[in-house]
């Protein structure tokens, strides 16, 4: 017995987690197939079927599941997630080109981070898909419409991040390099970089949030493929199974990447500056 | 100084910005129906006021923000108390807010139009959905933070629980809960947004859907400035908030 609760009390998190979950699946795979009707009709009587919901409206676990198996075995799916993989990853890519010499530049040249303040504000304040329809009509519903809008959620976050890892270099170390009469070229290389390493990944977390948001967001408003153009299709047809499988596709995705960047973030969570701490 | 030198250059770069703007468009270096410009910008907002047709928008937009940010916030502040404070809780509901966090949740937007229709509930849903998240995760990192410290003093004294959870806990939590009240109106304005280019019948976001659509470029401008102003001010209004709150807060760390 003691040893049946030292198990449980270890995988206490796991074992209750998945409980839960089966549980939750269980009641959807029920309201679909109408177990909970049949369960309450006695009790009930006609008001029980209100338990059974049509799987077109709201599908059920292992019609996601058959769905998924279906999709990746005809290789419907691998056309769309071309797409938008590639508009994740040119958008990104440009992101991160243009967002951490940009915010790096801004944390070292105080009047140079002056003049573009205003705009990055700005810019973080306005849900960048708001921007979709001029998108649109600058360069039309092609995959470049969604690489643009991957770039504009991804760069602000990017930007801020490397500018405050700049910001909160370590002053001390600062002014140690300069009373040894450290180049200022040596200063940013050899003290400042370093120190913002880890600010940098945290924008690149949070980048990748803003651009899966962006591709999904583009495909679903105006697109000839993709996921989210998937999911748009699917939806609109009622293919509700169809729905849930991009749904999860964009989730996993996401989580993969998230974990990955998360990890590298963990990795050279060392290279923080200790600001204040050691004051 | 420093400061003016801020507002100086800040200033400067916005105007040298506008007067590019409208320079290209009046030497119709680019269309402006491509383009628009802030002169043509200005006029369409006036307009737009003037002829009074945006506030049944603004009223459409404003009533899907207010009831699913509010009802997110009626949702995640206890439930992020209770599950901060219930361990297996906690483990038994992680793996949806997990899930949940992970899906950029306007992805689930076609099912809730056909769950809801493509009238204000199913924006109240995704706003609901966008911004319960930051909100829930916020509020129980806060209790998850709270001082060791004050909970042992709390308990060698023989404090019950509830009286822990309320005068320590929960004082404590205020300042996430503000935070995760900030970040949250940013996806409950993306929520709206994304909502109404979707499929809408009325609202800012239709506004911009339709004006895009037409190429009435200054038209779209007003809708994005309308929304860019409108987050601005909800958090401006959350940071005065939140500093009336600041000054009955304990000030943690300061008495070590």
């Amino acid at each position: 017995m003691t040893r049946i609760r030292g198990f449980y009390l270890a995988g206490e998190r796991a074992i209750l987690g998945a409980i839960t979950v089966g549980f939750v699946l269980c009641f959807w795979e029920g309201l679909t197939r109408g177990w909970w009707a049949r369960l309450l009709e006695p009790a009930l009587g006609s008001g029980a079927a209100a338990w059974r919901i049509s799987p077109i409206f709201l599908s059920s676990p292992t019609a996601v599941a058959l769905t998924a198996i279906r999709v990746f075995a005809t290789g419907d799916i691998w056309s769309d997630l071309g797409v938008s993989g590639l508009e994740f990853l040119l958008g990104f890519v440009l992101a991160i080109a243009v967002g951490i010499p940009l915010g790096l530049a801004a944390g070292w040249y105080r009047r140079f981070c002056f003049a573009i303040e205003p705009f990055l504000s700005a810019l973080n304040a306005t849900p960048r898909v708001a921007l979709l329809p001029l998108i649109i009509i600058w360069v039309g519903i092609g995959i470049w419409s969604k690489v643009l809008v991957v770039f504009l959620g991804a760069v602000i976050p990017i930007c801020i991040n490397s500018l405050a890892g700049v910001r909160t270099t370590d002053a001390k170390l600062l002014r140690v390099a300069r009373s040894f009469k450290a180049a200022e070229g040596r200063l940013f290389r050899t003290i400042i970089l370093p120190s913002a390493v880890p600010f940098i990944l945290t924008g690149l977390r949070l980048g990748v949030g803003r651009a899966m948001v962006g591709v999904v967001v583009g495909e679903l408003y105006a697109a000839t493929a993709g996921v989210g153009f998937m999911i748009t299709v699917a939806g609109a047809s009622f293919q509700t199974d169809k729905v849930f499988v991009g749904v999860a596709i964009i989730a996993l995705a996401g989580v993969l990447m998230i974990e990955a960047l998360s990890r590298l973030e963990r990795r050279f969570e060392t290279w923080r500056p200790k600001v204040g701490a050691a004051t | 100084m420093t400061e003016h030198e801020r507002a100086f250059i800040g200033t400067g770069s916005v105007l040298v910005f506008l007067l590019v703007w409208e320079a290209v468009t009046l030497s119709r270096l680019v269309d402006p129906l491509f383009l628009s410009s802030p002169t043509l910008i200005a006029r369409a907002g006036y307009e737009l006021f003037a002829e009074g047709t945006i506030w049944k928008d603004l009223r459409v937009s404003g009533t899907e923000f207010v009831i699913g940010y509010l009802l997110a916030a009626g949702v995640a502040i206890p439930l992020g108390l209770a599950v901060g404070w219930y361990r297996r809780l906690y483990f038994c509901l992680s793996p949806f807010i997990d899930v949940l966090n992970a899906v950029p949740r306007v992805a689930l937007l076609p099912i809730i139009i056909i769950w809801f229709g493509i009238g204000v509930w199913s924006k109240v849903v995704v706003v609901f959905l966008g911004a319960v998240i930051p909100m829930l995760l916020n509020t129980l990192s806060g209790v998850k933070t709270t001082e060791e410290r004050f909970l042992k003093v709390a308990r060698s004294f023989g404090a019950s629980e509830l009286k822990i959870f309320w005068s320590i806990v929960v004082p404590g939590t205020v300042p996430f809960i503000f935070t995760g009240l900030k970040y949250a109106t940013g996806r409950a304005l993306l929520g709206v947004v994304v909502g109404e280019l979707y499929a809408a019948t009325a609202g800012i976001g239709y506004l911009i859907a339709v004006a895009g659509a037409t190429f009435q470029t200054d038209k779209v401008f007003v809708g994005i400035l309308i929304i860019t102003t409108t987050g601005i001010l909800v958090v401006e209004l959350l940071n005065r908030l939140e500093r009336r709150f600041e000054e009955w807060r304990p000030k943690v760390g300061s008495a070590t």
